[in-house]
Order: structure tokens, then C-alpha cells, then sequence
């Protein structure tokens, strides 16, 4: 039997059932985290089943793509372009989620209104000070981007030590910002609750936070998929997409830092 | 767990006879590669691999054939060299038995874009605007339907 390769370089996938498997765990997130908000009885539950199909498909999904790329060799130059320019995309979109948010902070914090006390913060609320743990929180997150910016360059160099423990020190930086998020979020004098001041401040945080979450998360995948020999010096798309939502991450973080946690405080 | 990639696709890649027919221009050289070709050795222990030791399958073909300086897929568009006419039309290489040809005129961008199908059946074919002749020239094979 002879096989003639494609007439073209673009990679036409094929059939697949994470499209529709992910569709229906979205929508049970989305339904349940509703249901939760507003107190329906089995909104938590549902939402863990919702979250966990979730994560588990996109993980398959993913699989899947590092397999054609990786082993089957699907991604061409002309692919590749075509992931390059999705993700910028992706992330362009991204980057208009956090213009909403920002815009919904100081629609309230420019001009606060008589309710707040006519003041910002408002009125009783007692702001962070910016220069205790959100500036230690700036500079891990600047030396994170610095660090992956060596293990970048080390893999391109073809440094494989150089890569994984970049990687390591990247996601160690990332994992202690967590923590120390989530330990100004447990001693915060106020709650989500809390007004509008409230409300802003954690949902722009905790879309930030969630987003260094995914973001160490993407760099762990890099981290296996360098140490599984996967990546080669010139051929990572994977990471560098990683790399570019990382660095995303952390200029939202200074935006944050500058207007929610310095000016509005 | 992190074995060496070299390994499982060796493990994946089924050994079945492979000839490669690239799309346009190739010489021979590249054009029959067996699938064994289509592996390559993999990095050492250690390392951190190249395209050229990992890469497989069509990104293989693709980097083999830019080694011998040449592109695997003709990704140009047509070289308008003059106004096709019946004697000395423009040339529409294909793999299929069609393909659609957007005639700017000539020379180019001289029209709108006019999309012609330009079809192995047709004795030639002609753009209604500038009235430049294309003729297809079939490159792939009668039986050859495998595409998606
Ligand atoms: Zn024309």
C-alpha cells in the first residue's frame, strides 16, 4: 500500500471528542457556579464536577496536541504560525478581560460617590499598604520573568540544566507568590462583600491570582515536557507561549500593583 | 517516565511503506524516504535535542528539504510572467484535480481579484476580466483520494 504525504503542510486535525466533552464541562461550570452564587442546594457539588471534567479535558485535549506535534510531527512551520498567532490572539483577548475589570475599579474609584463618603477608598475600609507584602510580591514576580527568561535562553543554547532548573526557580518564585497572596487575602481587613471596594479589589486580584495559577501551571507542563525530551532548542511552542501568557501575567500584576494597591490605597 | 522521545516513537510509528510525493518541485532524493527516515536519532542523554535529531514526520520532510535548499511545499503565489493565452498559458500546478486561481491580471494586481477553478478537464481556462489563460497541470495520482 502506498501513502503519499498531504499536498500541503497544514495539519487538518481529526476527529475528536474533546470539543463537545469540554463544551458540556463548561456549561456545568458555568450553571453550577450560578447555581452556587446563589445558594441552590447542590451548586458546590456540581461546580467540583463541573471544575474537574473541566481541567480533565483540556489535560486529554492538550495531550493530544503535544502528541502531533511531538511524536507525529504534525507541526510544520506553516502550523506552528498558525499556534503562534492563536495564542497571541488568545491572549490579546485576555488582555480585554482585564481592561473590563480595571475599567469597572476606576468607574467606581475615580470619582466615588457620596455613598463611599465621597473618598477612596471608601469610606471604613481600611486599605493594604502597598509597601509590605505587594511590593515583595513585584519583586518575586519581576525576578520569576527573569529566571524564565534564563531557562528560555538555556534551552536554546541547548543548556539542558540550565533549563530545568530556570524552570524550577520560575515556578518555586510563582508558587511563593501565591502563598503570599493568599496569605494577604486570609488577614485582609475587609471581605468581598465589603462595597464596591471590596468587590473590585478581589475580583481583580483573584482574576490575577487565578491567572498565575494557570500560568505555573502551563510552566509546569514546559518543565515535563523538557524533562520527557519533548522540547527541542528551536522547536518549543508550547513554552513559549507559556513564557509570553507568563509574562502577561506579570504586567497585569504591575498594573495592579500601581492602581489598585498603590493609587487606591 | 521521561524517557527518551526517540523511543516511544519508534514505539508509535507503524513500519509501513511510505513514498513520499512532495507538492511541486522536489528532486528525487527527498521524494523517496522510507518511514524509518522520518525518525530521527534523538537527543543524547543530557542534552537538549535539535529539530534535526527529534523532529518527525512532515516537520522532518520539511527541515530535510531546506537542508538541500528547498522549500517542501511551493507556498508561493503564481508568478504571472505574462498574459496567459491558449498557445502559452500559465501553468496552475496541482495535486488535485481543481484548483481555485484568483486572476489579478497582468500584470499582476492590474483587476480585482477574479476567481477562476482552474480544472484538469478543461482544455483551458479563462479569466472573464483580462482574459489570461490558465491550464492545470495534474501532479497528483488518479487514485488518490486520501485526503480529509
Ligand atoms: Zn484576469
Amino acid at each position: 500500500m502506498n501513502r503519499s504525504v498531504q499536498a500541503h503542510p497544514f495539519h487538518l486535525v481529526e476527529a475528536s471528542p474533546w470539543p463537545l466533552a469540554v463544551s458540556f464541562s463548561l456549561l456545568t461550570t458555568t450553571l453550577s457556579g450560578v447555581m452556587t452564587f446563589h445558594g441552590y442546594s447542590n451548586g458546590t457539588f456540581l461546580l467540583t464536577l463541573g471544575l474537574i471534567s473541566t481541567v480533565a479535558t483540556m489535560t486529554l485535549w492538550f495531550k493530544d496536541v503535544s502528541r502531533e506535534g511531538t511524536f507525529q510531527g504534525h507541526h510544520t512551520f506553516a502550523v506552528q504560525k498558525g499556534l503562534t498567532l492563536g495564542f497571541v490572539l488568545f491572549v490579546v483577548s485576555e488582555v480585554f478581560f482585564f481592561i473590563s475589570i480595571f475599567w469597572a475599579f476606576f468607574h467606581s474609584s475615580l470619582a466615588p460617590t457620596v455613598e463611599l463618603g465621597a473618598h477612596w477608598p471608601p469610606a471604613g475600609i481600611q486599605a493594604l499598604n502597598p509597601w509590605e507584602v505587594p511590593l515583595l510580591n513585584t519583586v518575586i514576580l519581576l525576578s520569576s520573568g527573569a529566571t524564565v527568561t534564563y531557562a528560555h535562553h538555556s534551552l536554546i543554547q541547548g543548556n539542558r540544566a540550565g533549563v530545568i532548573y530556570g524552570l524550577i526557580a520560575t515556578i518555586t518564585l510563582a508558587v511563593v507568590f501565591t502563598g503570599f497572596q493568599g496569605f494577604e487575602y486570609y488577614n485582609a481587613p475587609f471581605t468581598f462583600s465589603d462595597g464596591v471596594y471590596g468587590s473590585t479589589f478581589y475580583m481583580a486580584t483573584g482574576f490575577h491570582g487565578l491567572h498565575v495559577i494557570i500560568g505555573t501551571i502551563f510552566l509546569t507542563v514546559g518543565l515535563f515536557r523538557v524533562l520527557s525530551y519533548h522540547l527541542t532548542d528551536h522547536h518549543h511552542l508550547g513554552f513559549e507561549t507559556a513564557i509570553l501568557y507568563w509574562h502577561f501575567v506579570d504586567v497585569v500584576w504591575l498594573f495592579l500593583f500601581i492602581s489598585v494597591y498603590w493609587w487606591g490605597s | 517516565m521521561f524517557a527518551l522521545r526517540r523511543a516511544a516513537v519508534r514505539a508509535i510509528a507503524t513500519p509501513r511503506p511510505t513514498v513520499v510525493r512532495p507538492f511541486s518541485v522536489l528532486a528525487g532524493n527527498v521524494a523517496h524516504r522510507d518511514a524509518d527516515s522520518l525518525i530521527g536519532p534523538g537527543a543524547q542523554p543530557g542534552t537538549v535535542p535539535t529539530d534535526l535529531e527529534q523532529a518527525t514526520g512532515l516537520e522532518r520532510l520539511e527541515l530535510l528539504a531546506k537542508l538541500e535548499g528547498k522549500e517542501l511545499f511551493d507556498m508561493e503565489p503564481l508568478n504571472m510572467t505574462h498574459l496567459g493565452t491558449k498557445q502559452n498559458p500559465i501553468v496552475v500546478k496541482s495535486m488535485d484535480t481543481t484548483r481555485f486561481v484568483g486572476c489579478t491580471g497582468y500584470p499582476a494586481e492590474s483587476h480585482d481579484t477574479i476567481w477562476l477553478t482552474v480544472n484538469k478537464e478543461h482544455d483551458f481556462d479563462r479569466c472573464p476580466e483580462c482574459g489570461s489563460v490558465y491550464k492545470l497541470d495534474f501532479q497528483g495520482s488518479e487514485d488518490a483520494h486520501g485526503h480529509h
